[in-house]
């Protein structure tokens, strides 16, 4: 392997593909960093990083702990891809950022970093139909802006480093509890390393009207970003969440390992939709957690289009009476890429529910994986899981897996799982082509069938997005 | 005017050929019926024109305006003005018909032209209306649950949307009752124009008591062996198709 | 043949020391050299291979921890006579047999031989010791063939290093056998160790039902057990297979089985799991010619602070054939159980018809049911699906049982059957069905 690379490149047949489905966001705009953590990880970087960030010690000892965490544990390559191995950790420059404090206008945000946004169309949306808006730029947000009325509301909706800063206690209180340092080897790597990501916190009896929104943008080579979320909705309030990211694509690997934690509290709702979109070298290895608390609701809604290779399995700790938690999952994979999602069900109250829908599609060699857990342990009583999960498999060499692990215990429960996998028949091709739409037309419109009762579900603006996706991805997948 | 020719066609399936030599030229604004028993190759004929991937055509041509089919994906066919109204139409789960036939004229339109919505619905719920189809059905996954006549005059609403040169409507009537039959021949009824060549395929005369072709072709193992005017249908009707069989041996 | 190894051993191994082997080898003097060294081979395996690790996915959920090999031993066969005199376990035996085969702590007892047309169409039915030394081209070309591959393969190496007793079947082309074959395996004294071997051959279109019992003498006494089952069905060939294990509570038991279906062969294997203390079923269907067909099926009642440990995979090699799992779980008192499941098809194994399932049904707040059912699809023209289910009874249908004037246990055990019923009217054979139902029963007693 080459100095130089991090991982060897992708084969020649990942190539073909490059281009299509991240064509919106492959492209890059010099910029000149003010603060570099350089290349490679220890506990230097972290010095910096607190440094940089004027940290608190806790937070300092929080990373420096988290840094060994991540040292000791191994690559989870016992049920994982040993694709893994070719992150190579020494290479990846942990922090870059123009400055650690996020403008609140567009004017004020460097021209160099602005025109991405403004290509991604995100100060469009923001006019348009949200609440608010985060804008990352490598590690660090380079816009944060919240809609006064919805601030008036007595919503926070910072970036996390200043939400550490100015809401110490809050943040505290929960950062950390719904993801432990130690759950898996990335959420322990992030701990060390995090930068930037949301803060939110809504007050009691606040229903958020429009959703709050943030882009994640890499544009560094070599790179890893490391946000970290955590959003707290406290009793009887509602708010909506979405994602979105992208990176231009390079021929060395960029990591994303974030941490998300997501708190409802009593009868409190919560609903996270992603949108992923990374380019095709990006390793996208996300740890996402939410714990509801009695009667409250929480709902992952996860696309996943981009990226080499994902990990990902968003979850939900059901630890009130009655509170109910929901994931949809739909995975894109296309050659050289894999999708290992999923979700995972904690069922730790009575009377909990939850539900899982999942929907992949393989399109040439691409590969889905879907890893489900449901856990409904003793003592508890009325818990019920319903799990549903189907693969769609376009060409003769795509592939696809699920491995769900379920347990209940004791007589009072009810946990389901139905999984089926399937390709698009020959029939409905004809049927379609004899009405005059190409046979890539027809194969956009049966995928897009295929997770049409799940998309209807999303808003609007991300149900075209996601439609658009598919169409650009199905191109080229036939003949 | 245009002119769908048949000539001299061989089908296969598999190794096995289904038609064998058949030869038909139907203009715009006639109606063509071709009968004949079960097995006899008429929905191969028609699936073979419409270019199923299953048939082969091991020789003779389908030209349309002068212009060979048989090198066109089943898309261009259509394109082109094909329209086949299947027997067994497909289900397409999450594809509601109001996509699905706004996708099929898109298609027609190509990348550089959007086409318009507000004129399109207004269409749409005009045939809709015409054969009698709720409207509640334009969300509706395309052929998902839908009863054997419901799937029917869906077809016949693709038919009316999508303005075809020739239709070929493979066994349209089977698996109708009467009430819905008639609504089926009345749809096709007022799509019968000088525009449109239809090329209807049954069993039975029942429906050409609808739909009164101005031609009558009997098919009968892969071959055309009677043609005349309705007359003939009547004649087959009322003799059945074991009288027929025996004509053909006796000639 | 090549030099073999020396003989090893490595501590994590208890009871079974390089001793033990020598001593049990120095017995066989009698029979072929290749036998003898396949088993020092096998030892060697077995020897060089570490206990399952918690880590290892195919032990996930599984107690590895209960899996200590100390205090057991190879039974003598002197203390047989007194350990089968008081024998109380029952077993599935009420129906019509074609022959019988029994053994007790390792050893062939006297059965009930072959009728004499059937020997004479060729039909080969005796213990495996009689046949590897007559028939020892077919034997050595079927013996452990298809390696164990989901996680017990140091328990199938010892199986094959100290194993002396069980069936070899073979049937020839075109031999159809009305009845059922039976075999009996019995464990007697506490801390034997036992290791059932069985190899069923069937040739082209040939037919036949073989029938296991598993059993202990004494419920009172634990042992160890290692069985291993290969199955072969040839061309067109169809076997039902039933196997009932019932074990004492105590006992520690693998039952290691491998099937072969070869083009338009259909094999049903049904597995009735009853006994031991931690039993672990692995079962592996490969379906390697067209038209070849594995029906799986299993039943487990587990109660007390039993562990039923089920893991299966159907491997689908080549286009066109079909597998249907159905694995039934009761479960009571403090009992677990683990179903982990694959269906796996190969590249270009298109048209395979799959499907796994697997049905938990929970009597008491203590049971666990786990269930990971997986697939590994890499054909796009298949119809593979699966689902997994852990729920309760009825309360609606259990109510209404009891208005009827039935007691709860009774409507319970009614409505087992009632969730049986599905696995066991698989069966044709309805007298076999009646014996394993009455078996089942003897789990309740009131």
């Amino acid at each position: 392997m080459a100095d130089t690379d991090i991982l060897e490149t992708q084969t020649a047949a990942t190539s073909s593909v490059a281009g299509i489905d991240q064509s919106v966001g492959d492209f890059k705009y010099d910029v000149k960093y003010d603060f570099d953590a350089g290349t490679g990880l220890s506990e230097r970087t972290i010095h910096y990083i607190s440094e940089v960030k004027k940290e608190a010690p806790w937070i300092h000892e929080f990373r420096l702990n988290a840094l060994k965490t991540f040292l000791a544990k191994p690559l989870p390559t016992h049920w994982a891809t040993r694709d893994l191995e070719n992150i190579n950790f020494d290479k990846i420059r942990y922090y870059l950022s123009q400055g650690t404090k996020p403008k609140r206008s567009w004017d004020e945000v460097p021209a160099d970093i602005k025109k991405t946004f403004e290509r991604l169309g995100i100060p469009e949306q923001e006019r348009k139909f949200l609440a608010g808006v985060e804008a990352q730029f490598d590690s660090e947000a380079a816009y944060s802006n919240i809609k006064e009325v919805v601030a008036k509301q007595g919503v926070i909706f910072l970036n996390s480093s200043e939400a550490l800063r100015t809401h110490p206690e809050i943040f505290r209180r929960w950062f950390g509890k719904v993801i432990p340092t130690g759950d898996n080897k990335f959420s322990a790597l992030n701990s060390a390393v995090f930068s930037g990501g949301s803060f939110i916190y809504v007050p009691p009896g606040v229903k958020v009207a429009h959703p709050l929104q943030a882009y994640f943008r890499i544009n560094a080579e070599n790179f890893g970003q490391f946000e970290r979320t955590l959003i707290i909705v406290d009793e009887g309030s509602e708010v909506t969440y979405m994602e979105g990211c992208t990176a231009p694509k390079f021929s060395t690997t960029t990591l994303h390992s974030a941490v998300v934690e997501l708190v409802a509290l009593k009868g409190a709702k919560i609903q996270y939709i992603t949108v992923q979109n990374w380019a095709p070298n990006v390793f996208n290895l996300v740890t996402k957690r939410g714990l509801a608390h009695e009667e409250a609701e929480i709902k992952w809604i996860d696309c996943n289009i981009g990226s080499r290779l994902t990990i990902k399995y968003p979850g939900v700790v059901l630890r009130g009476r009655k509170s109910r938690g929901e994931v949809i999952s739909i995975a894109l994979a296309n050659d050289g890429q894999h999708q290992d999602t999923g979700a995972k069900m904690v069922h730790a109250a009575d009377e909990t529910t939850s539900t899982i829908v999942a929907k992949s599609i393989s399109v040439g060699q691409g590969r889905s994986t879907y890893r489900g857990l449901v856990h409904i342990p003793r003592h508890l009583k009325g818990c019920k899981n319903n799990t549903e999960c189907d693969a769609l498999l376009i060409n003769t060499n795509s592939r696809t897996d699920t491995y769900p692990a379920i347990t209940v215990r004791g007589q009072q429960h009810a946990a389901q799982h139905e999984a089926s996998v399937s390709k698009v028949s020959e029939e409905m091709i004809f049927y379609m082509q004899s009405r005059g739409l190409t046979e890539a037309q027809a194969m956009s419109l049966a995928v897009n069938g295929f997770v049409n009762d799940l998309v209807r579900q999303f808003p609007m603006e991300y149900s075209v997005e996601l439609k658009r996706l598919i169409d650009l991805e199905m191109e080229g997948s036939v003949g | 005017m245009s002119q769908l020719v048949i000539q001299d066609l061989h089908v296969a399936i598999g190794d096995k050929p289904v038609v064998k030599g058949v030869s038909l030229a139907v203009s715009q604004g006639e109606v063509h019926a071709v009968m004949g028993p079960n097995g006899t190759g008429k929905s191969t004929l028609a699936k073979a024109i419409a270019g199923h991937p299953d048939y082969t055509i091991t020789h003779g041509d389908v030209l349309l305006d002068g212009r060979s089919l048989l090198a066109m994906e089943p898309d261009e066919r259509a394109r082109a003005g094909l329209f086949l109204a299947f027997q067994y139409p497909s289900e397409v789960p999450g594809v509601t018909i109001a996509n699905f036939v706004r996708a099929a004229l898109q298609a027609r339109l190509g990348e550089s032209a959007e086409l318009d919505a507000t004129g399109y619905y207004k269409k749409l719920y005009e045939k809709m209306d015409l054969l009698k189809i709720d409207r509640k059905f334009t969300s509706r996954s395309v052929n998902e649950g839908f009863s054997g006549g419901e799937k029917k005059r869906c077809e016949i609403l693709q038919m009316a949307m999508l303005d075809p040169k020739f239709a070929m409507m493979d066994e349209t009537d089977s698996g109708l009752d009467i009430d819905a039959l008639r609504v089926v021949a009345d749809g096709v009824n007022k799509l019968r124009s000088g525009q449109l060549g239809i090329l209807l395929i049954t069993h039975y005369q029942r429906l050409l008591n609808y739909i009164v072709p101005d031609f009558v072709h009997v098919m009968y193992d892969g071959r055309i062996v009677r043609s005349g005017d309705k007359g003939l249908a009547l004649e087959l009707e009322a003799k059945g198709y074991t009288w027929l069989k025996k004509e053909l041996v006796h000639a | 043949m090549s030099a073999l190894p020396d003989i090893q051993t490595a501590a994590p191994n208890g009871a079974f020391t390089s001793e033990m082997l020598a001593a049990h080898l120095a017995a066989l003097g009698h029979l072929p050299k290749w036998w003898l060294d396949l088993k020092r081979e096998a030892w060697n395996r077995f020897a060089a291979l570490p206990l399952p690790q918690r880590t290892n996915e195919l032990w996930r959920f599984s107690n590895v921890t209960g899996l200590k090999l100390d205090g057991y031993t190879l039974p003598a066969l002197a203390d047989l006579k007194s350990q089968i005199s008081n024998f109380k376990s029952p077993s599935a035996g009420a129906f019509p047999q074609a022959a019988t085969l029994a053994f007790a702590n390792n050893r062939a007892l006297p059965g009930e031989a072959l009728p004499a047309d059937l020997r004479e169409e060729g039909v080969i039915f005796e213990p495996i010791e009689t046949a590897l030394a007559g028939h020892a081209d077919l034997f050595r070309q079927h013996f452990m063939a298809q390696p164990v591959n989901l996680g017990s393969e140091k328990f199938a190496a010892l199986n094959a290093a100290l194993t002396t007793s069980g069936a070899f079947l073979y049937v020839p082309r075109d031999v159809e056998l009305a009845q059922p074959l039976v075999v009996t395996h019995v464990l007697a004294g506490a801390g034997s160790a036992v290791f059932p071997h069985t190899l069923v051959i069937l040739g082209d279109n040939a037919r036949a039902t073989l029938v296991e019992n598993f059993l202990s003498a004494d419920p009172a006494e634990a042992g160890f057990v290692t069985g291993v089952n290969d199955l072969y069905a040839g061309p067109g060939a169809q076997l039902t297979y039933v196997g009932t294990q019932n074990w004492s509570p105590g006992t520690l038991a693998f039952q290691l089985n491998s099937t072969v279906v070869q083009r338009d062969a259909r094999v049903l294997s049904l597995n009735l799991h009853l006994g031991g203390r931690q039993s672990r079923h692995e079962s592996h269907s490969r379906l390697q010619g067209p038209g070849a067909y594995s029906e799986m099926l299993a039943l487990t009642v587990a109660q007390g602070a039993q562990e039923f440990d089920q893991r299966t995979l159907q491997s689908h090699q080549v286009p066109n054939t079909g597998s249907n799992l159905l694995y039934k779980n009761v479960l009571l008192d403090q009992a677990r159980t683990i179903f982990s499941g694959l269906i796996i098809v190969d590249p270009d194994a298109q048209k395979t018809d799959a499907y796994q399932s697997n049905r938990n049904l929970l009597l008491s707040d203590e049971a666990e049911a786990n269930s990971l059912p997986g697939l590994e699809i890499q054909a796009n023209d298949v119809r593979c699906t699966h689902g997994a289910t852990s729920g309760h009874v009825d309360e609606e249908q259990m109510f209404y049982l009891k208005s009827r004037g039935i007691t709860a246990a009774v409507a319970r055990e009614l409505l087992v059957f009632g969730f049986f019923e599905e696995v066991l009217n698989k069966l044709e054979n309805e007298q076999l069905h009646a014996a394993l139902r009455d078996l089942i029963q003897t789990k309740f007693t009131h």
